[in-house]
């Protein structure tokens, strides 16, 4: 019997299969740690964001904390934005309380907070709760009575929670943004909400670039669990973390409050800036996008919405804006140290 | 006649005992799922008080169930890794025996527990120009394998010093001792981790500065300072909250520099039913803080 022949053809499908082989493990080695498969569903996805309809955010501006002004422009651009319908809902609204420091435009102003309430219950919805789990506050309680938040909840009689201590409960994790973890524990009140309002401060950070609506996420993550800070987090990447907590969490709208935003060394010791803008939607990357427009940055700049961007975690590409036009609003906010 | 202190203190614990879940633990608030910080600071904070023993004994029976089988305690028994929270299991297990079984094995388990430490010359000259940090220095991480912070740091110290267990880990010990002082504020005090980031000098907070004078009180009390003191009294006024008073009143008594105005500011925050913000962990820091502090140092 005459020994088999390996012919050119034979040769030529052996190279091309050990090249496509080859070129698979090179890729798999270079998407580590998420993998290829993810890495080509982050991909495919932010492909096809460009093709999608766009996200709408409504920008309000020359506003104030004028309580009664506030609502009225908040109703407006909640409208604006096409933001879901609250009727029957369980809401959590989730400020940035990250510290208090006397004379320092440091968190969400309570008016804003208490236009958000508001609003809810005008809306219908069944219950609203506020909570925030500060990463450098043991007991958030002193923040929320500094702030002047506790005055405004005990008005609308609406409870405060810290999420630090919020039962904590494991969620799956989503989206390959926590390679290694099969789960993330999240307070009670944010696993059981049917809709969370991250309602952020327009900020420059040292760290992420800017902090808005998607960084401000940071703070459901329970102390008790993670500890003060959350290290997991800055272990995990700020960047896949913001992105990975967005994914894990129930929908999650946005409010930015630019009333009077923050330059310089953000998130604590920047400058305040008078701006005057409310920006609100129900994309978080595309509010944020827009914020980081207001503040006079790139988005590609910041890595967490360019990287939102690439995978397709929201909108990022095609706005369509209402109310105030961004380019008039549009202010070059000094950049945070590196 | 009953004093003030001790109407304020029966008060509290007849809250802390109505505040107990079926299990035997306490959670951070009342009907909250019991987990292994409050449940600990409970325990100190109920020791001594022979009225409150069946109730003590449910607490430590929870404890000791909650021990995972690597030694170490997580939240709760339902938390799939041990972390920080291994101090509190030591500590409510050590004020009856610190020789016990559970206590061995937990202290054993925060030893081998693993640290982030920059080695690396370049790395390491980064990192100080960056945070203003020796890294090379261990303390304890809130997690396995993460950086280590002021906080979890001096609660392992003070698990050790419970445990009786210095002199077995004389030079872990001395190092996280070495890394709580390098991290130090300016002025005095203890922010969490860093004392400086990128050009900021950080304030101290009054939580860790508490703890990190408490263990220093217990293990290096050369290494205190006056302004650390006058640091901690400013930041828990400021603060204003009951956990921060509690603690700052616990850790001041040890130094010998109880503070009267933290104490009434403290009994004005008591509610109705003898808790501090119905909230078991901080009603049993300030049943310490009334009965004359952490439990293993001496007045003074």
């Amino acid at each position: 019997m005459a020994a088999p022949r390996l012919t050119r053809r034979a040769v030529l499908r052996l190279m091309l299969i050990a090249g496509i082989g080859g070129g698979l493990a090179f890729a798999e080695r270079r998407t580590r740690p998420a993998g290829l498969r993810q890495f080509m569903t982050w991909l495919l996805r932010g492909w096809r964001r460009r093709v999608e309809p766009p996200a709408t955010v409504a920008l309000g501006a020359s506003l104030s904390y004028d309580e009664a002004l506030l609502r009225d422009a908040l109703t407006e651009l909640w409208d604006a934005a096409g933001m879901p319908d609250v009727a029957g809902r369980r809401v959590l609204v989730k400020p940035n309380l990250i510290e208090w420091i006397e004379g320092r435009s440091l968190v969400t102003a309570p008016e804003v907070i208490g236009a958000v309430i508001d609003l809810l219950r005008s809306r219908g919805a069944a219950e609203i709760v506020v909570g925030e789990g500060p990463g450098f506050r043991r007991d958030a309680g002193p923040v929320v009575a500094q702030s002047g938040l506790a005055d405004v909840l005990a008005r609308r009689n609406v409870p405060f929670v810290d999420l630090n201590y919020d039962d904590p409960q494991p969620v799956p994790v989503r989206d390959g943004w926590f390679p290694g973890q099969r789960q993330i524990w999240l307070p009670r009140h944010v696993v059981e909400a049917d809709l969370v309002i991250s309602v952020a401060k327009l900020k420059t950070h040292h760290w992420a670039g800017v902090t808005l609506s998607l960084k401000n996420l940071f703070g459901v993550v329970p102390g008790i669990r993670y500890g003060w800070p959350k290290n997991m987090l800055h272990v995990n990447g700020i960047t896949p973390s913001i992105l990975g907590l967005k994914q894990a969490l129930p929908p999650v709208v946005s409010v930015i409050d630019g009333i009077v935003g923050m330059e310089g060394d953000g998130p604590l010791f920047g400058t305040p800036v008078p701006h005057g803008v409310l920006a609100v939607g129900k994309d978080p990357l595309a509010v944020d996008v827009v914020g980081a427009r207001l503040m006079g940055f790139d988005p590609e700049e910041i890595e967490h919405l360019a990287l939102g961007i690439w995978a397709g975690i929201g909108q990022g590409v095609h706005i369509d804006m209402r109310g105030g036009a961004l380019e008039a609003l549009r202010r070059r906010y000094r950049r945070p140290p590196k | 006649m009953r004093t003030s202190t001790e109407i304020l203190l029966e008060n509290a614990r007849a809250f802390l005992l109505q505040a107990q879940n079926p299990d035997g633990g306490w959670g951070y608030r009342f009907g909250s799922p019991s987990a292994t910080e409050p449940t600990a600071a409970v325990l100190l904070a109920l020791a001594p008080d022979p009225d409150a023993a069946p109730a003590t004994e449910a607490a430590r029976r929870w404890l000791r169930s909650a021990q995972r089988p690597d030694g170490g305690w997580g939240l709760d028994p339902e938390d799939e890794e041990s972390g920080w929270m291994t101090a509190w299991g030591i500590l409510g297990l050590a004020r009856w025996d610190p020789h016990a079984l559970e206590v061995a094995r937990g202290v054993r388990w925060l030893i081998g527990l693993p640290v982030l430490r920059v080695e690396a010359a370049e790395l390491t000259a980064e990192v100080r120009r960056i945070l203003g940090i020796d890294p090379s220095l261990r303390g304890w991480p809130w997690r396995p394998g993460e950086a280590s912070w002021a906080e979890p740091t001096a609660l392992t110290l003070l698990a050790v010093h419970a445990a009786a267990a210095i002199e077995a880990y004389r030079d872990r010990v001395e190092e996280a001792v070495r890394y709580l002082i390098d991290r130090r504020c300016q002025g005095g005090g203890w922010n969490f981790g860093n004392p400086f980031m990128l050009g900021a000098y950080l304030p101290p907070r009054p939580h860790p500065t508490a703890w990190v004078l408490l263990a220093l009180k217990a293990l290096a009390p050369d290494a205190i300072r006056s302004e650390d003191r006058e640091a901690l009294r400013a930041e828990m006024h400021r603060d204003g909250g009951a956990m921060a008073l509690a603690l700052g009143q616990m850790a001041l008594t040890a130094l010998g520099a109880e503070d009267e105005e933290a104490r009434e500011r403290l009994r004005a925050l008591q509610g109705p039913d003898g808790s501090w913000g119905q909230n078991p962990y901080v009603t049993a820091l300030a049943v310490l803080a009334f009965r004359g502090g952490w439990p293993w140092l001496r007045r003074g």
